[in-house]
């Protein structure tokens, strides 16, 4: 047999190994086996010296493209025997995907508190301060500086937990006014501030009575700030809170420390100003208060009410809270229930 | 009050249903909803009784024919013992429904023929209270003849569609049909037309039969009386009967019901008296005497023991000597009570002192119409005018013959407030730029006069709208009447400001989402708490602050830590079988000194777990909360506050309720921050709950301490050499001196201790623990040799075996 056939055998047989082989070591093998130095190929090239001078270059690329072409082939076979090593492997390695987790559980906020951030927020944006005032009050802030005297008949619509003669647990969170405004300086731009936090009332804790509630205050004082002003704020409060197609609209109301003083409605945000049970089928819920500062007040901290003017407003959180989520029963939110309190997971 | 329509016609032309007036009324002025009366109610007529005799088989029935203006008369079999013949009466016809669902069928009772029912006011919706004493066990029959057949309902103005004004109480100009026709009647653009009350001059005499006499003059600005002369007392016609059951007014006789009814037509209260009642003809109005006793038909007459009133010096009372005749106008006294045997009466028109008024009928609970009238105010412009007009109602109705002049107590003349305004500023503080003849015109709608001087407006407003004194109350009215719908919202202007929470609200919200982060759920409990709980964790030794008037004891004291309420938490969903609870609070606590009333109020954040922190599940096994699981989530806490300085974790027996051998304070510059800590197991037990852990916080202090100062530090490029330390040691001694000793001695090139083992028990000395210790050495600058570590080592080893006598396994 000729070189040139030896080399031909032994390119057919060597692929036809590597192409049975089953296992890599097998391919590994057969490398070694036929390729190494001591392998059939280089003991065949011995003869060489038997090959005229002019046949060697053509025998010699042939034994490099035999070598080749088996190298190819193991690498063929060994490249397909690895992906089927890889799938077998990932098979074994299949699991149950529907199976329960390792929680890895973030807490979740009182969706009272995440009510009351998402308003804050809103307001910081506006550029308002944040300013939580203090829950033990002296009448005077809570009462006298909101223009309402002792007898006045508006302290009927408040009855209060007091302390001593002269200190309450405030009522309202626009016990912090008079505060905020005798602390400002004008000289350096407006006040803009809200005021969030816990009130108290003598009621009877009942489905939408509670004893211990939350409010925020807004306040704005500038030389120009108007009804309008207030609209518009509390619009875009509003819209925020409870959606952008909503509308809001004023009613004319009653509080000692705004004149004029407004009740402000929501365009029903289940209904959409249809009428719903939600809106009591007027397609309008009553969300909050507010009004133009009174003069009496804005003197009261030294303001010149011929020049600024002011306008507050005050919303419950709870109030908000129970409208959004359905919440009936102002008692829930002090339970604390976790299966309620979890419910709100990320809802702000 | 309700606003009858039927009634508001007299004053005004009214074309709206009731819905789309409260509607308007509610957006311009005062919150309004409509009334629609006797609904679903019908075939109810007015009958004439044209026969009466005995039921022949029932000792109480009667059967009786009635003319209800059909051909012919109908037999109705009725029950009543008032019944007679002659009467005019309220028919239910066969097929009429009646409230509650009730029916009424033709039949038969006890064999005799019944087509129908005759009502009383109460068995058509009338509460028994507002129905006129006399028909109280029995059938209404009418006053005056009215013609059969008749709808009965538009007879007794049931029917009447009402506005029912909830007012605000700077609102009482509405709480009389005269000002609430002015108010409606802005909102419409109408102006109510009046007839002005007269009395019929030919009776008026100059009367001396009466004195009076105002002692207390701070509190009673007017105080007028007429006497009237040999009246009739009897019913009142049923124009007037109607229009006060309809107010909720139960119909007693032609004086009191005049009076009752100028109260809902002015808004003026007035009083009427026997005139021959009263034991000295002198009327005084003057603080009551300490002790003195007034009995009221306010006051329940079924209570013996609430029949009189015990009055004191603060009580303002209308007297004749010592005969007190009623608590001033809070309510009249039964000793001179008009009777339909009085022969003449005594008519009070006065003023008093609204915070007195509310004051005593707060005191002695006797809060009524006329109270809630005197508190909010009244027009003093029209005290003398109501006086003419009940004047005039009792002499038409009770046929006086003799009036008195007008006797004065007391006048303060009734002043118009005259308010200065600037046209630009109504429209600066609206944000509006009204003409000055749209705003002038908004001022002749609500009967106010203004006259014009370039931009300076001066308004005079009618003595009926006391609750208007500034400028900012005729901003009010302009922009109401204007429309808030037609004001186009804007944003306020002016100098940029930078908004934001407090930097000690930015470090709360900091400490809160660390524990969110541990998977913990924020809860909110009250600061108020019974007795106990501010007693149970008083840790900080706090003085208590307690409620003046607490409605419960649950809520009497402020709290003096947050521990109850989150033991509370944990009771409330450990009963309902949640029992793996995470939770914590932010909030206050009420510190208060020795000596101040004030408590310092100071944010603290807490936190209680109990149960489980790892569940049992298909690969897990569960875990219970241990001492070691809340210390974690404390110091990953307290890192993140970034304070500069070392905590240190003292076991303290000192806290009442907690376990006194797993209980640590933490220390943090030699002040107490805060405590860590197991429930005692009787606190357990008392509460009904699993093993609970709990901390508790002082965010204050913790903010007031000095921070860091984060100066980057290149990550070291050399490595790391570790040595591990077996140790035998005393059980008593803490592994914290043990690290603190080894940091103390360990060199400036270790950078880390940690334990890896605890061990006591079997093939360990008794009264000790072997304690593992891995320590980490390393050169931020170069790469270490054993050599110098091994030096480091053997310092440390020397060190624990001098001090704590260990021995190095």
């Amino acid at each position: 047999m000729s070189l040139n056939d030896k080399l031909k055998d032994l390119r057919a047989s060597g692929i036809d190994d590597a192409k049975r082989a089953e296992r890599i070591q097998e391919l590994n093998d057969l490398r070694v086996n036929l390729l190494g130095k001591k392998g059939p190929i280089t003991k065949a090239l011995r003869g060489m010296k038997d090959v005229p001078v002019e046949e060697r270059p053509e025998i010699g690329t042939l034994a490099n493209n035999v070598k080749k072409d088996i190298q190819a082939a193991i690498e063929e076979k060994m490249e397909e025997l690895n992906r089927k090593l890889v799938a077998k492997k990932l098979e074994e390695e299949t699991i149950d995907v529907t199976l329960p987790a390792q929680p890895r559980k973030y807490g979740t906020r009182h969706i009272l508190n995440q009510t009351i951030e998402d308003i804050e927020e809103f307001f910081i944006g506006l550029g308002y301060r944040v300013d939580a005032g203090h829950e033990v009050e002296e009448d005077h802030y809570n009462f006298e500086r909101l223009n309402i005297p002792q007898n006045h008949p508006a302290r009927d619509m408040q009855d209060t937990f007091y302390l001593t003669d002269q200190l309450l647990m405030r009522t309202q969170t626009s016990a912090q006014e008079g505060r905020d405004m005798e602390s400002h300086d004008f000289s350096k731009g407006p006040l803009k501030v809200i005021s969030p936090g816990v009130v108290y009332r003598r009621d009877d804790d009942d489905a939408t009575h509670s004893h211990q509630f939350h409010q925020i205050e807004g306040l704005v004082v500038d030389k120009n700030v108007s009804m309008a002003d207030l609209k518009g704020t509390l619009e875009a409060l509003c819209r925020h809170v409870f959606g952008a197609d909503r509308e809001i609209r004023f009613r004319p109301s009653y509080f000692p420390f705004t004149e004029p003083s407004v009740e402000v409605d929501v365009s029903c945000f289940n209904c959409g100003g249809e009428g719903c049970r939600i809106c009591k089928y007027t397609g309008w819920i009553e969300v909050l208060g507010a009004g133009l500062s009174h003069p009496n007040v804005l003197e009261m901290s030294g303001i010149d009410s011929t020049v600024y003017s002011g306008i507050a407003f005050g919303l419950g959180p709870e109030r908000f809270a129970m409208l959004k989520y359905g919440v009936n029963d102002i008692r829930d939110f002090y339970l604390n229930d976790v299966r309620f309190l979890e419910q709100f997971k990320g809802v702000n | 009050m309700k606003i009858s329509v039927n009634w508001l016609k007299e004053y005004i032309p009214v074309t709206h249903t009731v819905e789309e007036m409260a509607n308007k009324i509610s957006l311009t002025g005062i919150e309004s909803s409509p009334v629609h009366n006797a609904e679903g109610l019908d075939k109810l007529v007015v009958g004439h009784i044209t026969s009466i005799a005995p039921h022949p088989d029932s000792d109480h029935l009667n059967i009786t024919t009635v003319d209800v203006g059909e051909d012919s008369d109908i037999q109705i079999v009725c029950g009543a013992p008032n019944v007679a013949n002659d009467q005019y009466v309220i028919v239910a016809l066969h097929g009429a429904h009646l409230p509650e669902g009730k029916r009424i069928k033709k039949g038969k009772i006890r064999g005799q023929e019944s087509n129908g029912m005759i009502c009383g006011l109460d068995e058509i919706g009338v509460p028994t209270k507002y129905v006129p004493e006399a028909y109280h066990n029995g059938i209404y029959v009418f006053p005056e003849v009215v013609a059969p057949g008749t709808d009965a309902l538009t007879a007794l103005g049931l029917d009447d569609d009402m506005v029912d004004m909830d007012i605000t109480p700077n609102r009482a100009d509405t709480l009389g049909m005269r000002g609430a026709a002015w108010e409606i009647g802005a909102t419409y653009d109408e102006k109510p037309e009046y007839t002005a009350p007269s009395i019929d001059e030919s009776k008026i005499i100059d009367s001396n039969d009466l004195t009076v006499d105002i002692e207390n003059k701070e509190l009673v600005p007017d105080f007028l009386v007429r006497t009237l002369k040999d009246v009739t007392v009897g019913e009142s016609p049923l124009w007037m009967q109607r229009r006060l059951w309809n107010q909720n007014i139960q119909p007693v006789n032609n004086v009191i019901d005049a009076a009752n009814y100028v109260m809902i037509e002015f808004g003026q209260p007035i009083q009427a008296y026997d005139l021959d009642k009263l034991e000295e003809k002198h009327i005084t109005v003057r603080n009551a005497k300490s002790g003195e006793k007034f009995s009221t038909e306010l006051n329940n007459q079924d209570d013996e023991e609430n029949t009189n009133t015990i009055l004191n010096k603060n009580d303002l009372v209308v007297a004749a000597g010592d005969q007190i005749l009623g608590l001033a106008g809070v309510a009249g006294g039964i000793s001179a009570r008009v009777t339909n045997e009085t022969k003449n009466v005594v008519l009070e028109s006065a003023v008093y002192d609204g915070a007195a008024v509310r004051k005593a009928a707060q005191r002695h609970d006797l809060r009524g119409d006329a109270s809630n009238r005197f508190e909010k105010g009244v027009d003093n412009g029209a005290v003398s005018d109501a006086l003419v007009r009940a004047t005039q109602l009792v002499d038409e109705n009770a046929q006086a013959s003799e009036i008195s002049d007008e006797l004065v107590g007391i006048a303060t003349e009734a002043k118009p407030t005259v308010i200065k305004g600037k046209i630009s500023h109504i429209n600066h503080l609206m944000g509006l730029d009204l003409s000055a003849e749209e705003i002038m015109n908004i001022f002749d709608r609500l009967g106010f006069t203004a006259e014009l001087d370039n931009d300076d407006v001066t308004v005079t407003i009618p003595t009926r709208r006391w609750d208007m004194s500034i400028e900012a109350d005729l901003v009010e009215e302009v922009i109401r009447i204007y429309g808030y719908e037609n004001l186009k919202g804007t944003l306020p202007t002016g100098m940029e400001t930078a908004g934001g929470y407090s930097p000690k609200r930015e470090f709360s919200n900091k400490l809160r989402n660390i524990l969110l982060g541990q998977g913990m759920n924020e809860v909110t409990n009250f600061s108020l708490m019974n007795k106990k709980e501010a007693e149970d964790f008083n840790v900080i030794n706090t003085n208590y602050t307690k409620l003046l008037h607490p409605m419960t004891e649950d809520h009497e004291y402020l709290r003096t830590s947050l521990i109850p309420g989150l033991v509370n938490n944990v009771a409330y969903n450990q009963a309902r079988n949640n029992n793996d609870i995470s939770v914590f609070e932010q909030a206050r606590i009420f510190d208060r000194a020795d000596g101040v009333d004030r408590p310092k109020e100071i944010e603290y954040i807490a936190g209680a777990i109990s149960g489980n922190i790892a569940l049992d599940s298909w690969n897990t096994q569960s875990k219970q909360v241990d001492f070691y699981d809340v210390k974690g989530i404390v110091e990953e806490l307290l890192s993140f506050t970034n304070i500069d300085a070392n905590f240190e974790y003292h076991a303290t027996n000192k806290i009442s309720n907690l376990h006194p051998g797993q209980t640590a304070e933490i220390i943090a510059d030699g002040q107490s921050i805060g405590f860590i800590g197991k429930l005692h197991p009787d606190y357990q037990k008392e509460h009904s709950i699993d093993e609970t852990f709990v901390f508790e916080l002082n965010v204050d202090t913790l903010f007031g301490m000095e921070k860091r100062n984060v100066q980057a530090k290149t990550a070291p490029k050399y490595p790391s050499i570790s040595r591990d330390l077996a140790i035998l040691v005393n059980k008593d001694i803490e592994s914290g001196a043990i690290v603190k000793d080894i940091f103390d001695n360990g060199g400036k090139y270790l950078i880390d201790v940690n334990i890896f083992d605890v061990y006591q028990g079997v093939n360990i000395k008794a009264n000790h623990k072997s304690l593992g210790y891995h320590l980490v050495f390393q050169n931020p600058e170069d790469t270490l040799t054993d050599d110098t570590v091994e030096k480091a080592f053997d310092v440390v080893k020397d060190s624990l075996v001098q001090k704590f006598n260990v021995e190095i396994r």
